[in-house]
């Protein structure tokens, strides 16, 4: 691993001011949205960075709205089920890429980067209207499989990238070790496969319980539609009040699981694992 | 330990022919070497009798068991990788320990298998080591002890020292010797560098382009090489090669002729062809004039290398009346271009020679090996000659 370059005291300060600098640049607005979470109804307007005083009110109301509870249900159901499948699919499809000896190989790399880049609006009108007619509309099945096209792509293309870093000597070493073909996979390519397929998961999840596009188009109750649609349903505490607390207050609650995810499996993606392999 | 037999065994990949027919049998205990230029098919060669490559074509037999169909886990063979392949999330001794995890030994039995193996190889204070912090050379005996634990049939080694310097290539050749004879096991050891191959092995093969061109001790393909490719692959420096022609009981050569008796009416006519004459540079001795039988050149030193024990003076000379020799490709010899061709002649450490000195060579009959310029053939010149 490359260390940090140099270790003047200039140089720390420069990298530590810049990092410091770009942190607080990205999590300035995140720290706004909990802030207005936090103030009561009446302080929203008063022009201060902190809330003066700090209520939960407005998560009770969010938890106590049905349609939030069914559009957290649905977002997790989808996304994970979504990544499930893509990144499943995306590692069968990598491995081909990488291992097997196939015309076309490049192809549908090229391909698979075609779709990535291509706008997810122009298909939404016509989604619309398949959907209808096949029933999959404002149904999981009909998110879901939008969400794998636009994201085995990327699951593809982190795999292979991934995979190509294995050092497959790996596995003949394990089968003239006796293992079976399975065990070879198990103990020795697993194990080193997985930081790649978790940074594929999380890349993937991350788009997938984003997404507004789809999901406000494709659903229209709370049988699939998921949070960030949901949150623009928003109508707050009562009829009179404005819901920016509560869709800051539904915006934080979503954010959670997000962080959760990063944080169990960062560690494991942790890159340079593979390192010590082979002569290096 | 075991007997390998291999019959008539190809490979294709393809359209292309990888190993093509390629029959012997690696005797029990032996140290067998394959060695040839790269892409010659060694590492095809041996994965196909480790059983990760399937046979295309004939049979390997292994205590004169058949075992084409045998999956590699099934085989007990252990191999060495030119990558080591050793795994990087284990330590070193779990790497060390896996094939026996994988045979379910008992704990006892693989924590005194890892200590012996560990013993042998100077492994044991790395053992709960990460491979990312040993050195190039320690990884390689970490393989070398994945490989010795499991007490196997056969050890087979795919050109194990390629990824070491130089001093330390020396050392861990001198180890595997040591190794191997103590252990007696069966080992197929594949190399492109026929130096490790003359030092190790007690027989050798010698590929090119798929196919085994001649198998025999050291001794043997440095004495009697059957073609101009085993003649010029085994050796360093290589061999000397002139182009040569026959006239009148004579072998001509571009510095002289030379009477080679011949008895066979066969080599005689064999001689029609264009030939290629070839000497060891060991073979070309500084001489008196006239205390000399055989041929003599004079030789005007052009690089003088001095390696304590040895000398080793190059020189050029003149090819008149002969066509410019042209040899194999593979064999990446340098003879020099158009009317140059450079000769390598090695001398004892006695008398200094500089640069630019003019030396007197001689050079005897029953050195010469002459081969066949078109098919690479020797040619054998009298019954007697083998
Ligand atoms: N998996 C493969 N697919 C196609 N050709 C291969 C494959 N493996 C080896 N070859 C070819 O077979 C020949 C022998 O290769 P190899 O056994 O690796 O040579 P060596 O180990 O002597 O350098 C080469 O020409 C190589 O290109
Ligand atoms: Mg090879």
């Amino acid at each position: 691993m490359t260390g940090r370059p140099g270790n003047g005291t200039m140089e720390r300060l420069f990298w530590g001011v810049g990092s410091a600098l770009v942190v607080i640049y990205a999590l300035i607005p995140v720290a706004w949205i909990v802030s207005l979470s936090l103030k009561r109804s009446g302080d929203l307007g008063d022009n201060r960075f902190f809330p003066q005083n700090v209520t939960l009110e407005h998560y009770q109301v969010v938890f106590s709205d049905p349609q939030f509870s069914a559009a957290l249900w649905n977002s997790v159901g989808i996304a994970g089920i979504s990544t499930l499948a893509a990144v499943l699919a995306g590692m069968f499809a990598a491995y081909a890429i990488v291992r097997l000896e196939f015309s076309g190989r490049r192809l549908i790399l090229a391909a698979a980067l075609c779709v990535a880049m291509f706008p997810p609006v122009s298909i939404v009108g016509p989604l619309f209207d398949m959907w209808r007619i096949l029933g999959l509309y404002d149904t999981w099945a009909g998110l879901i499989l939008p969400y794998m096209t636009f994201t085995l792509p990327l699951a593809v293309w982190t795999l292979s990238a991934f995979f190509r870093d294995i050092p497959w000597d790996l596995d003949k070493a394990a089968r003239v070790d006796g293992a079976t073909p399975f065990k070879a996979f198990v103990y020795v390519i697993a194990p080193l496969a997985a930081p790649g397929v978790f940074t594929a998961a999380i890349l993937v999840f991350i788009f997938t319980w984003n997404d507004f596009l789809f999901a406000i188009s494709l659903t229209s109750t709370n049988n699939a539609r998921t949070v960030p649609a949901a949150i623009a349903f928003f109508t707050g505490g009562s009829r009179f009040e404005q819901p920016t607390s509560s869709i800051a207050a539904a915006s934080v609650v979503v954010t959670v699981p997000i962080i959760i995810v990063v944080l169990i499996f960062q560690r494991r993606i942790v890159a340079g694992l593979t390192s010590g392999a082979v002569k290096g | 330990m075991s007997e390998i037999e291999l019959r008539n065994v190809t490979k294709r990949f393809g359209g292309t022919t990888a190993v093509s027919n390629a029959s012997f049998t690696i005797d029990d205990g032996e140290f067998f070497i394959l060695v040839g230029p790269s892409g010659c098919g060694k590492s095809t060669l041996l994965n196909m009798i480790v059983g990760l490559e399937e046979v295309s074509e004939g049979e390997i037999r292994v205590d004169g068991r058949r075992v084409n169909d045998l999956d590699p886990k099934d085989r007990n063979m252990a191999m060495v990788f030119q990558s080591y392949a050793i795994y990087p999330h284990m330590s070193v001794r779990e790497n060390i320990a896996f094939p026996l995890k994988l045979a379910k030994l008992s704990r006892e039995e693989v924590d005194r298998r890892v200590g012996k193996a560990a013993e042998i190889l100077e492994l044991e204070e790395y053992l709960d080591r990460k491979p990312r912090a040993l050195s190039g050379g320690q990884r390689q005996r970490v393989a070398m002890g994945r490989a010795i634990v499991r007490e196997p049939k056969a050890f087979l080694l795919d050109e194990p020292l390629s990824n070491l310097d130089a001093k330390l290539r020396v050392q861990m050749r001198t180890e595997i010797a040591r190794l191997q004879n103590r252990l007696g096991t069966t080992t197929i050891y594949v190399t492109h560098d026929q130096t490790e191959a003359m030092t190790l092995g007690d027989r050798i093969a010698v590929l090119r382009k798929g196919e085994v061109l001649q198998i025999g001790t050291p001794r043997e393909l440095y004495e009697q090489p059957h073609n101009l490719f085993v003649a010029g692959f085994i050796g360093s420096p290589a061999m000397n090669f002139v182009p040569a022609r026959w006239s009148g009981g004579q072998l001509e050569l571009p510095f002289g002729a030379l009477e080679m008796p011949t008895d066979s009416a066969n080599a005689v006519q064999a001689m029609e062809h264009p030939l290629i004459a070839g000497f060891r540079p060991e073979h070309l001795q500084a001489i008196d004039a006239q205390a000399h039988t055989g041929l003599h050149l004079e030789a005007r030193a052009e690089v003088v290398e001095w390696l304590g024990a040895d000398l080793f003076v190059y020189f050029d000379i003149k090819l008149e009346g002969f066509e410019t020799l042209t040899l194999p490709e593979d064999l990446e010899i340098q003879t020099g271009h158009a009317s140059r061709h450079t000769l390598v002649a090695r001398l004892g450490p006695g008398p200094a020679v500089k640069e630019g000195d003019t030396l007197r060579l001689g050079l005897e009959p029953r050195d010469v090996q002459v081969f066949d310029a078109g098919t690479g053939n020797k040619i054998t010149l009298s019954t007697g000659d083998e």
